[in-house]
């Protein structure tokens, strides 16, 4: 036991890990970059993305001006996704409001709905939806559409002899009706930030990594010190795997951080094995900083490294599913996510946290992300002592 | 104005003597461009459905085939034997149905069957899209078997008829697509300006102009002009290139647009001059103006989410924002096309704005030039 802690101590790789650890603990800028920035992103990431669908502005042209059309305009407006905005006189002026953006949605009763409504006829309504934001004026569609059918079945239920006969005939010998029971799993409040955190997560470990990877590695570069560690009879790979150490350790501090910012301001739980996460965790550092030494293989200075970094990092985070959904994406690109290591890493998060999925479903991801950590490390090893040789 | 021209043609000179700021300047928007208007969208299609089928009878057959047929779902094979959310959890499906045994008896009866959906709600706005789709789907399957429409009311009171506006075909890239033309030039103008004028920091050649006869305006303004050249070029690759992929055609009167453009331009440029006199390091002033510049134009100027979403303790920052008025202005100019009567606020917004951190600027350099 103890010779094999003499030999542990007595690796080469030691003294250099010591001298990067101190070497960034020495550097407060870094820290500070480290904490600030990831926290701020993931709050405003949480509070911004948010696709919620509340307090529609409704015009409202009320030709009818019955009780039952007012009715109909309370309907929308108790249900809080709508509010009324202005009334208007006609549905000229309702377009042009609408057509200045001043409205989101409109909302026009004809003059013969009460009278319709009378005749026990079936009245309809017109509702105008400002398309150009195609996703809230879907959902919004299906609000409307669940408000007109809650009416239908609170005018029916009171005053409805009709709907009590055809009770009667559906229930002798007609056939029945279909509907669809649907559950929402794990997240039945639909909380939207919980799919953005556990999204954001990832890309801030890949990029904190990469950002931080390739600045280290290109620091000693610029100062010419490389060559001095090349003197020392330290291996390229010892040299590597020695920076990363430490950069490694000081970015799970990220996750840490991320998941209490995660927890106390957004809630988002941890349902799965908190040690599974870390260690997916790091081995997503691990991938972000081989992209980082990677591309500084590529660049002499700072600033190069990080005009380089203008060409991996927004396709990293956009082509990942971590905060839209894959199926989104046309259908030749949802395979090219696969090669990227945010992907897996919100698959495992959300797969952990949310779904409290265990290693026997998530070892795929996993297994895929080790690939990637070791391929991407071992590659900017291999360039970086072909560059120096 | 001499000394401002020859201070711009100094300043393109060097820009596209240098080829990875050329490239950056000019394909990178592109990239970044075909990328945002393509992999961000909203509107799934092809969401993954395991179906599991107890009941294996003619109508749970029919209804699978439904869901076969809508564009919505893509129905993938999954083991009988094996516990369906397992597909949920891994990530292979999105969606479990289960048909339960005696679906089709209770049908024939007069009874109410119900298939089950079990819907993977992380992602909680497709989920409540997905929930729209389940249920309009299987209403209509209802109806079409020859059945009441489910709450057996028979006649409907009330029907609304809905109409969408301006984008019938709920097409989502006629929302992004203006979006990201708007980010992608508020993020490289600026960076470019912000590059040169650090640099100019950095390597002290600042201290060469301080001792030459042009005056502090003349040199940002120099500088500014330069920056705008190019940014104009950058915006016109851009939107050949929104107008060629994604089909995107002005809708109305473009005068606002063009106006705004060059309102718009001119405060980018102008923001990264600021940050280049403010930060006299390169590394730095690309940090700066990366994450300002992405951060604020990509989340809070309502490019995928209406601004109105945004809790009020913050929103009020997107007012601040350039970018926004720049998307209201691009998505009116594309989809909506109402012209200068709901516009004319925008332009004059991003010139004030532009106004400013040009003052900011001068306010730095003449301060420095004493």
């Amino acid at each position: 036991m103890k010779t094999l802690i003499v030999n542990i101590r007595s690796w080469r790789i030691w003294p250099l890990f010591m001298k990067e650890l101190r070497q960034i603990t020495q550097d407060k800028k870094l820290i500070v970059s480290l904490v600030l920035p990831p926290t701020l992103q993931l709050i405003i990431f949480g509070l911004a993305l948010n696709p919620e669908v509340t307090n529609l502005r409704l015009g409202v042209v009320d030709e009818s001006r019955t009780a039952a059309s007012r009715e109909v305009v309370s309907a929308f407006v108790e249900s809080r996704s709508f509010r009324v905005g202005d009334y208007y006189s006609s549905p000229d002026e309702l377009s042009r409001a609408m057509r200045a953006g001043k409205l989101d949605a409109g909302l026009i009763v004809p003059s013969d709905f009460a009278k319709r409504r009378d005749r026990r006829e079936t009245a309809s309504v017109q509702l105008l939806l400002d398309a150009v934001d195609s996703n809230t004026a879907g959902i919004a569609q299906g609000y409307a559409a669940r408000i007109i059918a809650a009416l239908n079945q609170r005018l029916a239920s009171p005053s409805g002899q009709e709907s009590v006969t055809l009770k009667m005939e559906g229930s002798s010998g007609r056939r029945g009706s279909i509907a669809a029971r649907i559950a929402l799993l794990y997240n039945p409040g639909l909380e939207s930030t919980w799919f953005i955190v556990t999204g954001v997560l990832g890309i801030l470990l890949v990029l904190n990594g990469s950002l931080i990877g390739s600045a280290s590695m290109v620091k000693e570069k610029e100062l010419g010190t490389v060559e001095q560690l090349l003197m020392t009879p330290a291996q390229a790979s010892e040299i590597i795997a020695a920076k990363m150490g430490p950069l490694c350790l000081l970015l799970s501090l990220d996750i840490a951080l991320a998941l209490v910012v995660g927890y106390t301001v957004f809630g988002v739980p941890v349902r799965g094995s908190l040690l599974l996460l870390c260690s997916a965790g790091m081995l997503c550092i691990f991938a972000g900083i081989g992209i980082g030494t990677f591309v500084a293989t590529f660049s002499r200075s700072q600033q190069q490294a990080q005009l380089m970094g203008f060409f991996v990092n927004p396709p990293l985070s956009m082509l990942s599913g971590a905060t839209t959904p894959i199926e989104a994406m046309p259908g030749w690109m949802q395979p090219l996510t696969l090669l990227n290591p945010i992907r897996h890493f919100s698959t495992i998060a959300r797969g952990i946290m949310l779904k409290g999925a265990g290693i026997d479903v998530l070892y795929p991801n996993l297994l895929a992300l080790l690939c990637f950590a070791v391929a991407l490390v071992w590659i900017s090893a291999w360039r970086f002592r072909k560059q120096l040789g | 104005m001499k000394r401002i021209i020859a201070q711009a043609r100094k300043e393109l000179t060097q820009t596209f003597r240098d080829r990875l700021t050329l490239t950056l300047a000019l394909v990178l928007p592109l990239i970044l461009l075909a990328l945002l208007g393509t992999a961000i969208s909203l509107s799934v299609t092809g969401v993954a459905v395991v179906v599991q089928d107890f009941d294996r009878t003619q109508l749970s057959r029919d209804y699978i085939d439904a869901l076969k047929a809508s564009l919505t779902f893509r129905v993938v094979p999954w083991p009988l034997n094996r516990r369906a959310e397992e597909a949920l959890t891994s990530e292979q499906a999105r969606i479990v149905v289960v048909i339960p045994e005696h679906f089709e008896r209770d049908f024939l009866r007069g009874g109410q069957s119900e298939a089950q959906w079990l819907i993977d709600a992380v992602d909680a706005n497709t989920a409540n899209t997905m929930r729209g789709q389940a249920s309009s789907l299987t209403n209509a399957f209802s109806a079409q078997h020859g059945a009441g429409n489910g709450s057996s009311t028979g006649q409907a009171a009330i029907k609304a008829e809905m109409r969408m506006w301006y984008n019938p075909g709920h097409d989502s890239q006629q929302f992004i697509a203006p979006g990201a033309f708007a980010i992608v030039l508020a993020l490289f103008p600026p960076l470019l300006a912000a590059l040169a004028m650090s640099r100019e920091g950095e390597q002290k050649t600042i201290l060469q102009v301080y001792v030459s006869s042009i005056s502090a305006h003349e040199f940002l303004l120099g500088k500014i002009a330069a920056f705008f050249v190019i940014a104009v070029a950058e915006w016109a690759l851009a939107l050949a290139l929104a107008m060629g992929l994604f089909g995107l055609r002005f809708a109305g009167d473009p005068t606002p647009l063009l106006v705004g453009t060059a309102c718009y331009l001119f405060c980018s440029v102008s923001f990264g001059v600021m940050v280049g006199a403010a930060i006299p390091n390169q590394a730095s002033a690309i940090q700066a103006v990366a994450g300002v510049q992405f951060l604020l134009s990509f989340l809070l100027s309502g490019f995928t989410f209406p601004i109105s979403n945004i809790p009020a303790g913050i929103r009020w920052i997107s007012a601040l924002v350039p970018a926004r008025y720049f998307i209201e202005l691009a998505r009116d100019a594309f989809v909506r096309g109402s012209g200068w009567t709901a516009m004319w606020h925008a332009p004059t917004i991003l010139a004030l704005g532009g106004m400013f951190f040009f003052f900011i600027a001068w306010r730095k350099m003449r301060h420095m030039q004493m």
